[in-house]
Order: structure tokens, then C-alpha cells, then sequence
């Protein structure tokens, strides 16, 4: 029982770190139709900025998270301006080509400036608490409660606000969104600055657990396009469901079936679904 | 209100090597509803699509109110009042008839009490829209995705307001009906730039009228001209 209730909370707490990067992952998609293959490496320099702040400045840990949003919501329109707009007209391997060349520079970047080594970083809740008998390690609640959090925040944005809702009518009809009078620049800008205040959340939860490494965004990237194509390409909730689905299912997969498949337990399940259902879980309708 | 101007002098739009429109000329005044006729592939849409923004003229001169605005982008247009209610509608299909309402008057999100009265004015047209606001706009029948199509480009309060084929695809009663609308929200002092095919019904209820073929202007006058001229009875009228 304690085993089953721990691997069910290390599943959330993962399951919540990849819904995170595959919500701004499946935004980013539903407004450009294109894989930012970046993403991954957002979510990498984000783990950095946190972990730079909090060392060298002995900034607090929330507010480095803070930081580290708005730094990597900056690197994400950077990026988008740079790179993708650009190529905006071009054909979608164009652009893949340019999101490689985006993560092939940050991942050189961070080997540059922080060094090939793991860091750790550490956070007010490395302790471990008991509850109900079963003893949990603070820094994964943490991981849940403000994931839920930020999700939250997140849903009222895109449901209650005007700008927030211009991000789904584009994702819905584009040229509808431009004819209600939606600026695209404006709504292609906003989702990836969303997507990046996304990755850096996740990064900063995830480290204190894991560690900080130039490579430490692949195996999650892998993950979240995985997530997205079981979720449905494009959906929000998918992405946040399958987000979950996939931590729980390789936490206990890991425990009950064997550690060394963990990683290999996103593909299997990938197969599986597709198989059953080859649109994905929430299948945005083509209209 | 300002006496509105629209003019379009010497327009020619190209799809790649594909000329679809060439030397348009079309001048719409303040409160007129104003017809294009044209068969399939005559050129309504591109039409409206380089008003709107859409597509780039490869020649020529859209004027608004004096002002030059061939080349601006389309949501600069719809804040100018140049409005277009698409064809194929273009709704938003998975957010409700009023979430799809709201969005169309994006451009005034900042007057929250400008947008209340344009959305009881749209469901006091369509009262059917208020009926189901809480339903998605994709799951609604072709009528009511038109009626949603309309009022959604009400909420932006046009000056312009340009109508692609409203009547395509209604069963017969329902075309009468949106016609009667069309020609209330142009007596309720909205300038009107619609396209058909359905002639008869159009020019009942238009000022003047424009005879787009191969994408060219072949024959202009107003909606009596229009009624009697042979050639369109026999080509859009089959009398
Ligand atoms: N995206 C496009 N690429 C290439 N050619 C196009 C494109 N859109 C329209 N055309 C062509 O331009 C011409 C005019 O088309 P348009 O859609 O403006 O006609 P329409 O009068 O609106 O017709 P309908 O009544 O069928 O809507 C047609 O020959 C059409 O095939
Ligand atoms: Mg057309």
C-alpha cells in the first residue's frame, strides 16, 4: 500500500511536469500546425536561469521561478521573431529545420556557459513528509499543487479573457480570427511567450527532483511529443490527460513491470493507443 | 455619422500565375446594399478576400473614407469598420454561439457595455441565437452556423459590411427570412456589399448591382436596370 501510494504520487508529480511542457507544446502547435522541436530545449535554459538566480544571487526559489517565466517567455518570442516568422510562408520542413537549429544552439549555449556537468538545485522543500503513514518527499506535492495551480491560471485565461480566447479562435479558424479583427502577430507572440512561462515552470519544479544538464530537456521533449500525439495534436486537454496518464502509467510500470523499461513505457503506450485509436484521445474536429 | 466612401479603382488579384480578378471597379455609398452577381468561380469571394486583407491586390487602389487601405492588415480593416462575413462562415466550432458572438467584437473588448448592447441587438435579429447560446456553433444547422456568421460580424459594429453568398445552402424559407434581415440591417443604417448568386432575390432588395464573369465586371446598373436586362434574366434568373 505505501509503495502503491508512493508510486502514485511519483507518477503525478512527473505526470504533472510533462502536462506542463506538453500544454505549451500543443499551443504552439495548434496556432503554427508546426513541432517546435525548441521546446525541449526552452524547458532546459529555463532549469538554468533558475538554478543561476538562486546560486549566485540567493534569490528565493519562487521568485527565481518567476524569473526564469519571464526570461524564457522572452527566449520563446525571440525565437518566434527570429526564426519562425521568417519563415512563416515557407513549407513546414523549413521551419522544423529552424526550430532544430533553435535547440542545437541552446543546447551549445548551455555546454558553453554552464558547463557539460549535472547540477543540483536545490529548493525550500527537500525534506519529507508523512502523511497517512506513508512518507512522500515535500518537493513532489509541491510539483502537484502548483501545477494544478498554474493550470488553473491558465484556464481562466484562455476562457475568460478576450486576448486569452483570441489564442483558440485562431487555433479553431484562423482566418475567422482575422476577420473578428484578431492581430496575428500578436496571438502567434502571446502563445509563445505562454509556452515558454510554461517551460520554465516546469523546468524549475522538476529540478530540485531530478537534475540540471545541457541534454535534460531531450528525454522530456521525446515525451511531451508523445503526449501530444496520444492527447490529439492541437488539444488542451488531451495534452494535460495524457500528460498525467503517461507519469502514472511509467511509475507504476516501473515498479510493478521493470525500472530499466521506464523510458521505453511512453513509446509502448504511444503504440497502444494509436492502435486503438488512431486520432489520439481528443481529436479536434477538421472543420 | 460621417458620409462613408468605399472605392475600389483598377483591381486585379492574382492566385500564383492565375489571374482571378482583373481591372475591378466598384464604388459603394453611405446606406446602399450593394449586389455582385456572378456565377461559381466568377470572382465574389477574391473580391471581398482583398477587401478584407486576405489576399493582396496585385494592382490597383482600395479607398475607404478617402483613405488608402489596400495593403493594411486584415484586423487593422475590421477596426477601420470593413467587416466580412465569409463564405463557409468561418465560426469558431467548438466555442458556444455567444463565446463565438463575443469574439466578434474583439475589436471593442474594452467597451464591455457597447459589446452587451451589440449582443442583445444580435439576439433581437436572430432570436434563435439566444435560444441555443450555450450550444457550439459546429453542432448547429447550416441556417443557424449562417445566422451565427452574420450576427458574429454585427458584433463589430461594420460600416462596411460584406456579405459572401449568405443564402448558399438554405432551404428556401430560411432564405427568405435571411434576406428580409439583410435588408433590415441595411435600413438600420449599415452599408452593405453583398455577393449571390440567388439574383432575383438579391436585387429585390439591393439599390445597385454589379455582373462579375471570369473575374471582370461585365455589366453595372441598378437593381430595375438589372431586373430588365435580358441577358442576366436568361443567365442568373432563368426567366
Ligand atoms: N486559393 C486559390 N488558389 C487558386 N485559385 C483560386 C483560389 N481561390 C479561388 N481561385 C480561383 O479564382 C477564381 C475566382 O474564385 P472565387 O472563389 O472568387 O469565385 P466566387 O465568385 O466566389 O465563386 P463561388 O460562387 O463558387 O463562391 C476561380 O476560378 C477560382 O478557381
Ligand atoms: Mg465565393
Amino acid at each position: 500500500m505505501d509503495l502503491f501510494l508512493q508510486q502514485l504520487l511519483n507518477g503525478l508529480s512527473n505526470g504533472s511536469v510533462y502536462s506542463l511542457v506538453a500544454l505549451g507544446l500543443t499551443m504552439v502547435f495548434g496556432i503554427l500546425h508546426v513541432p517546435n522541436f525548441a521546446h525541449g530545449a526552452f524547458y532546459m535554459i529555463g532549469a538554468y536561469v533558475s538554478l543561476t538566480i538562486m546560486s549566485l544571487f540567493g534569490i528565493p526559489y519562487w521568485i527565481a521561478m518567476l524569473i526564469s517565466m519571464f526570461a524564457i517567455a522572452l527566449l520563446a518570442v525571440i525565437s518566434e521573431r527570429l526564426i519562425y516568422h521568417p519563415l512563416r510562408n515557407a513549407a513546414g520542413l523549413h521551419q522544423m529545420m529552424g526550430a532544430i537549429g533553435i535547440l542545437l544552439f541552446l543546447v551549445a549555449f548551455a555546454q558553453v556557459v554552464w558547463g557539460p556537468n549535472y547540477q543540483q538545485m536545490s529548493s525550500p522543500y527537500n525534506g519529507a513528509i508523512s502523511i497517512f503513514g506513508t512518507t512522500f518527499t515535500q518537493q513532489r506535492i509541491i510539483v502537484i499543487i502548483a501545477t494544478v495551480i498554474i493550470m488553473l491560471i491558465l484556464h481562466f485565461f484562455l476562457t475568460k479573457t478576450m486576448i486569452g480566447s483570441a489564442i483558440i479562435a485562431m487555433a479553431q479558424n484562423r482566418e475567422g480570427a482575422y476577420l473578428v479583427g484578431i492581430n496575428a502577430n500578436m496571438v502567434v507572440m502571446l502563445t509563445f511567450a505562454i509556452s515558454g512561462i510554461l517551460a520554465a515552470a516546469a523546468a524549475t519544479l522538476a529540478s530540485p527532483i531530478n537534475l540540471v544538464f545541457p541534454g535534460m530537456g531531450d528525454l522530456v521533449i521525446m515525451k511531451a511529443f508523445v503526449i501530444i500525439i496520444i492527447g490529439g495534436m492541437g488539444s488542451i486537454p488531451g495534452a494535460i490527460i495524457a500528460g498525467y496518464l503517461l507519469g502514472i502509467v511509467e511509475s507504476f510500470g516501473a515498479t510493478y513491470i521493470s525500472g530499466d523499461y521506464k523510458d521505453v513505457i511512453a513509446f509502448a503506450l504511444l503504440v497502444i493507443i494509436l492502435t486503438v485509436k488512431p486520432t489520439g484521445l481528443f481529436t479536434r474536429r477538421a472543420y | 455619422m460621417s458620409q462613408l466612401k468605399f472605392k475600389i479603382t483598377d483591381m486585379s488579384v492574382n492566385y500564383g500565375p492565375f489571374t482571378a480578378l482583373q481591372g475591378i471597379n466598384i464604388d459603394v455609398k453611405q446606406s446602399e446594399l450593394v449586389v455582385l452577381l456572378g456565377a461559381n468561380g466568377a470572382g465574389k469571394s477574391t473580391i471581398f478576400r482583398a477587401i478584407s486583407g486576405l489576399n493582396k491586390p496585385s494592382k490597383g487602389e482600395i479607398k475607404f473614407s478617402e483613405k488608402k487601405v489596400n495593403g493594411m492588415s486584415p484586423d487593422k480593416l475590421v477596426k477601420l469598420g470593413i467587416v466580412q462575413c465569409a463564405e463557409g462562415r468561418k465560426l469558431f466550432p467548438e466555442m458556444t454561439i455567444s463565446e463565438n458572438l463575443r469574439m466578434g467584437g474583439f475589436v471593442h473588448r474594452k467597451n464591455k457595455k457597447e459589446l452587451k448592447t451589440m449582443m442583445e441587438h444580435v439576439y433581437e435579429l436572430f432570436p434563435i441565437l439566444k435560444d441555443k447560446k450555450d450550444d457550439h456553433a459546429g453542432s448547429m444547422s447550416g441556417g443557424q452556423q449562417q445566422m451565427l456568421a452574420i450576427g458574429r460580424a454585427l458584433m463589430s459594429r461594420p460600416k462596411l459590411l460584406m456579405l459572401d453568398e449568405p443564402s448558399l445552402g438554405l432551404a428556401p424559407l430560411i432564405v427568405k427570412q435571411m434576406f428580409e434581415i439583410i435588408q433590415r440591417i441595411n435600413k438600420e443604417g449599415t452599408t452593405i456589399l453583398l455577393a449571390e448568386q440567388n439574383a432575383s432575390a438579391a436585387l429585390k432588395i439591393a439599390d445597385r448591382g454589379y455582373v462579375i464573369e471570369n473575374g471582370q465586371i461585365v455589366v453595372t446598373g441598378s437593381s430595375d436596370q438589372l431586373l430588365n436586362n435580358e441577358e442576366i434574366r436568361k443567365a442568373y434568373i432563368g426567366a
